[in-house]
């Protein structure tokens, strides 16, 4: 994981900042956030880290163009976020986020030609060639409720990465999957990222999934939402001595969470 | 997928299925079977009243029907009402795409399918006739209006709630591609609404149908070329009973194809495959 270390000059790349959001209910209007500030650098594997009610997944639709600020502003490359865009890519928790009416190869191929222009033949082949790495080489022909659940959030993270998108935004894509899947799934993410070292913003409530994945993590604690501390992963370090820095860390940030515990995970 | 998963399975825990039990698992055969019941005892009930102007048997029926076939009578007045249909039923559908399209994307056009639907669906096609007959005369642009009406409300509550159901992420995900307005509802709204779109085809094909073959039995095209319901109609004042039971026959027959054939095979080929049956 050499190369992978904090670049502390760089210009922050995807910006938020004083970032308020609401949301009606029928009898409220309820502040999901109040004035998050943070800025993601270029090759971040950054990790919204909380417990339900805390506006995680919220901030990430923000990004994602699907909600607009109440007040504050984020940018992306300078330029003001203001309406969904292939420019960030998204993978969802929902198993169903597949079209279920192609294949796993056309799901590919479809996000690849809505964004890029790109030729039907080139694109198959960038699509064969995701599904490959993504392990699922054998699947191409199949339909999404024929796969399982882990093969569909892989199905989904190819897409993402076919849309050769600026950061990609994943919201708890491992939550409902299996231990098991979920702890190989992290790795594979890792993997890929080693490949293209693309930009990524992930939404978790499991603090061993933060520290797993993350180059810095967001703890947020709820209601309203807002940052209670700040963490930088060294990478770098990470294979010598990764038992203890874990261990230590794992602790601090379940104290920072259950700290004035009125609230549940 | 579960034959490599059955072959895995040891032998002494599976067994072959006999071939009874092969048989009984194929629903057409079943179907068949059942069927040649209802035909025996229809055969058997009409030597019983031996009454041929009340109630023909099957026999007299299909060979009354072989007839009218041979004569070219009968293949000319489903051809007649069949042409009729597929102008009406086509037509009632795409006025229901529109009001749909209209209703996801604006807010009056929203309200408009509200009202319009809740107007119309309860009232009975059949019901227009006279109207129809008023405005466009005695002939087959009356019977179209009455069709379009008979399939449009159906097919329109079928497709609005198919759109209304589409999941959230899908419509983020198509968001998230940059889609919009129409690309957004031919590549994402409206196949993700597939079953419930075919659904609504299926209800709105039923009803036209029946309307079809209910207005016919009113009135006959002027130069005597009306369709199927026509045709029963005028072999009930012929009293060719038997005939009627055929015409009656071919109505259901020309039913069950479209039912099993036609929405079958979309079937087969979209959301059977796609795992989206409900």
């Amino acid at each position: 994981m050499a190369g992978t270390a904090v670049h502390d000059d760089d210009e922050p790349f995807l910006e938020v900042r004083k970032l308020t959001l609401q949301y009606k209910t029928a009898r409220y209007l309820i502040t999901a956030t109040r004035d998050i500030s943070f800025a993601v650098r270029e090759s971040d594997r950054l990790i919204l880290l909380g417990p339900s009610g805390c506006g995680k997944s919220t901030i990430l639709k923000a990004i994602g163009g699907f909600l607009k600020p109440a007040g504050g502003s984020i940018t992306l490359n300078g330029g003001q976020i203001k309406k969904p865009g292939a420019d960030r890519a998204i993978v969802f928790q929902e198993f169903d986020q597949l079209l279920p009416w192609k294949t796993a190869l056309e799901n590919i191929v479809f996000a690849i030609r809505q964004t890029r222009k790109l030729g039907r033949d080139e694109a198959v082949e960038e699509a064969t060639a995701l599904l490959k790495k993504v392990n699922l080489g054998k699947f191409g022909d199949t339909y999404p409720h024929a796969l399982s659940g882990g093969m569909k959030q892989r199905v989904a993270i190819a897409r993402c990465l076919a849309l050769k998108s600026k950061i990609i935004l994943m919201d708890e894509p491992f939550a409902s999957l299996d231990a098991l899947t979920r702890q190989k799934m992290q790795e594979e993410l890792l993997e890929l990222w080693a490949e293209t070292k693309f930009t990524l913003v992930f939404v978790t409530h499991s603090i061993d999934e933060a520290i797993t994945l993350g180059t810095r993590i967001i703890v947020l604690s709820p209601h309203p939402g807002r940052i209670v501390d700040e963490f930088e992963l060294d990478w770098t370090r990470r294979e010598a001595n990764s038992h203890l820095e874990f261990a230590g860390l794992k602790e601090r940030i379940t104290r920072i969470l259950f700290r004035d515990m009125d609230y549940v995970i | 997928m579960s034959s490599s998963a059955e072959t895995d399975i040891p032998e002494d825990v599976k067994r072959k299925l006999s071939l009874y039990e092969k048989l009984y698992n194929i629903s057409a055969l079943r179907k068949i079977v059942l069927l040649l019941f209802l035909a025996l005892a229809w055969q058997f009930y009409s030597a019983y009243i031996d009454n041929p102007l009340m109630f023909p048997s099957l026999a007299d029926t299909m060979s009354g029907l072989a007839e009218v076939v041979r004569s070219g009578e009968l293949p000319l007045r489903m051809t007649t009402s069949l042409r009729v249909i597929v102008v009406g039923y086509s037509g009632g559908v795409l006025l229901a795409g529109l009001l749909t399209v209209l209703a996801i994307t604006t807010r009056p056009g929203t309200d408009l399918l509200e009202i319009l639907t809740s107007m119309f669906n309860p009232l009975p096609a059949i019901a227009l006739l006279p109207v129809a007959l008023l405005w466009f005369g005695l002939g087959y642009p009356s019977i179209i209006f009455v069709i379009v009406h008979a399939v449009c409300w159906p097919v329109a509550l079928n497709i609005y709630a198919g759109f209304m159901g589409v999941s959230n992420t899908l419509r983020m995900v198509g968001k998230n591609y940059e889609l919009a307005g129409l690309a957004f509802v031919f590549r994402i709204l409206v196949p993700a609404a597939f079953p419930h779109i075919l659904t609504g085809l299926k209800v709105g094909w039923a009803f036209s149908w029946r309307t079809l073959i209910a207005a016919e039995l009113v009135f006959g095209v002027s130069s005597g070329s009306g369709g199927l319901g026509w045709f029963i109609y005028e072999k009930k004042n012929q009293l060719d009973i038997n005939l009627v039971f055929a015409g009656l026959l071919t109505v259901i027959i020309i039913g069950v194809l479209v039912e099993g054939v036609v929405f079958k095979f979309i079937e087969e080929r979209t959301v059977v495959k796609w795992g989206m049956k409900f």
